[in-house]
């Protein structure tokens, strides 16, 4: 395990500590001439309306639904994916006595895929895919 | 003598310190390429003044990326005021540490000798994470970090630009991984790993690139990653022309850097994640072979090898960022959702039931004794374009084209022209 994640901790604390180096070195380097209308927020050269803290559009929030069942479906065949045809996978599995054969586990992924595109089909019936 | 521990330390800092010089100067470098390619198509001359400082010579502006480098660093440094300023700062730094950090699980290469002197006793993956056995789904992991730096950055910004931005390419970059992980999953299953290595080398030792057996999943992942990485058309992250900058109207200066860094970052993954996935990697058939011992000139061969194809398909990507239009927003989420979604689920469908006939305990033994090995692989890669070509008829059937804009050609222009006067007003009566 440490094997594993040892590398992969140390690349993110160097890729950390590069993008804080650089945002850093652009605070000591850059000067500082702030006048009020820079720091305006910019509206193509308008003084600003009204804050931009407003309602938006609720469909944002449906895909972001639908992103999530769906994406919490497909990890669940990322398991399915490497076990399936691994040498100590399902066969191995199989063999020590778990289960009742390939069939049955081939049909379940099937069944849950087939879900999936029920999912789907519901969704795009109900208009949540529908941008105009 | 340093002991065992110790050097596979030091050889895990050294990869991690020339993978990240090496990506900051590719990301440099790609940027001078991206403006001298576009310069080319558009038939000017593009960079080509800045060369050795206090001379006059050029080098093709190939000191570009460098004289940017130092502008950016002392350009001024603001803060607009409106801004949420723990997040505005935290945003720029989230993107880029996800974007370097997914090169943890990327080979470059496939293995380097034991170098004995010193004290190197096994060869060397050309890869940071050896161990880590989850790589595609850490890779997978990171790219859908990047939409946390881009709610982020749109979202603290408070500006009506950046946060309009903001939310488009959040939803598109999540529409958009769904495809990308059903790409991922054909080629999972098909070779049983999650490791991008075991991934080439299952590829170089059946000689047939994923492309060739899942072609559908190839369009699919292909498009996807596109998305994913902002490039046009898929760049509504950023079109300028509507939203000015996007989720980074607000920035300038480092901040800004990162922040386009990391996107030139997703591009540079996203080539390599479809040559290593769909391209066979490091492999081409008749020159790198397909064996683990190949000492240095194979090692390096195959290295050149998958950087040229990655160079490859970097370069295709700045073409076809000047010769295609951009995408509207529902027709993104149109192909995301209605094309893309149902062809990969299909891809994914037919993969599972190829690989189950494959397997010797269903249909494997049957067909292999029928067709051969050699025939079997080549029945394979036939279905998978049969399925390809099927799913690509059903889309073109099952859905014109979707809110289709283009002039109407049934439109009888006399007619038009009777009903109104010449100055364009309904006649009168």
């Amino acid at each position: 395990m440490v094997d594993q994640a040892l590398p992969v901790l140390l690349f993110l604390l160097a890729a950390g500590a590069l993008s804080v180096g650089m945002v850093v070195v652009g605070t000591l380097f850059g000067p500082r001439r702030a006048t009020a209308v820079k720091r305006m927020p910019y509206e193509s050269g308008m003084d600003p309306i009204h804050d931009s803290r407003r309602r938006f559009d609720v469909r944002f929030h449906l895909v972001a639904i639908a992103f999530l069942i769906f994406d919490v479906e497909l990890l669940f065949l990322y398991p399915w994916a490497v076990a399936s045809h691994h040498p100590q996978g399902i066969d191995a599995a199989i063999a020590a006595g778990a289960g009742s054969g390939r069939g049955v586990v081939f049909c379940g992924v099937l069944f849950f895929l087939g879900l999936v595109v029920l999912g789907l089909v519901y969704e795009w019936k109900r208009g949540v895919l529908k941008w105009r | 003598m340093m002991s065992v521990e110790t050097t596979a330390l030091v050889l895990v800092l050294v990869k991690i310190a020339l993978m990240l010089g090496g990506i900051m100067t590719a990301a440099a470098y790609f940027v001078l390429l991206e403006r001298r390619v576009a310069a080319w198509v558009q038939d000017r001359h593009g960079p080509n003044r800045v060369g050795i400082p206090l001379t006059k010579i050029r080098l093709m502006g190939l000191g570009q990326p460098l004289a940017d480098g130092l502008k950016m660093i002392f350009k001024e440094e603001y803060i607009p005021a409106q801004v949420d300023r723990p997040l505005y700062i935290i945003a720029p730094i989230v993107i880029m540490t996800a974007a370097l950090a997914a090169f943890a699980a990327i080979p470059l290469g496939s293995v380097v000798p034991e170098i004995t002197q010193l004290g190197i006793k096994e060869p060397i993956p050309l890869l940071v994470a050896t161990q880590l056995d989850v790589g595609m789904l850490y890779v997978f992991a990171l790219s859908s970090i990047a939409v946390y730096g881009v709610i982020l950055g749109g979202w603290s910004s408070n500006s009506k630009y950046s946060f309009l931005g903001g939310l488009r390419s959040s939803a598109q970059m999540i529409a958009y991984e769904l495809p990308l992980g059903l790409g991922i999953l054909g080629v999972v299953l098909a070779c049983h790993s999650l490791r991008l290595d075991a991934i080439i080398q299952h590829q170089a030792d059946s000689g047939v690139w994923f492309v060739l057996a899942q072609p559908l999943g190839f369009v699919v992942f292909l498009v996807a990653a596109f998305a994913e990485a902002g490039r046009l058309p898929f760049d509504l992250t950023e079109c300028e022309q509507e939203l000015v900058g996007g989720y980074h109207t607000e920035y300038g200066g480092m901040k800004l850097v990162l922040f386009l860094t990391a996107e030139f970052i997703h591009m540079i993954t996203a080539s390599f994640l479809i040559v290593i996935l769909y391209l066979g990697g490091w492999h081409l058939w008749g020159v790198t072979g397909s064996g683990v011992d190949v000492g240095w000139v194979g090692a390096l061969l195959r290295m050149a090898v998958l950087m040229a194809k990655t160079f490859g398909l970097i370069f295709f990507f700045m073409l076809i960022r000047w010769s295609w239009p951009r995408f509207r927003f529902d027709q993104l989420m149109s192909l995301a959702w209605k094309v893309m979604l149902p062809l990969g689920l299909l891809n994914l469908v037919a993969v599972a039931i190829c690989t189950e006939l494959a397997h010797p305990s269903v249909a494997g033994n049957w067909l292999d004794s029928r067709l051969g090995g050699g025939g079997t692989a080549l029945f394979f890669c036939v279905a998978g374009w049969g399925v390809a070509f099927l799913g690509l008829c059903a889309v073109a059937l099952t859905q014109p084209m979707i809110g289709d804009n283009r002039p109407r050609r049934n439109l009888d222009l006399q007619h038009v022209d009777q009903q109104l006067d010449f100055e364009g007003r309904p006649s009168a009566g």
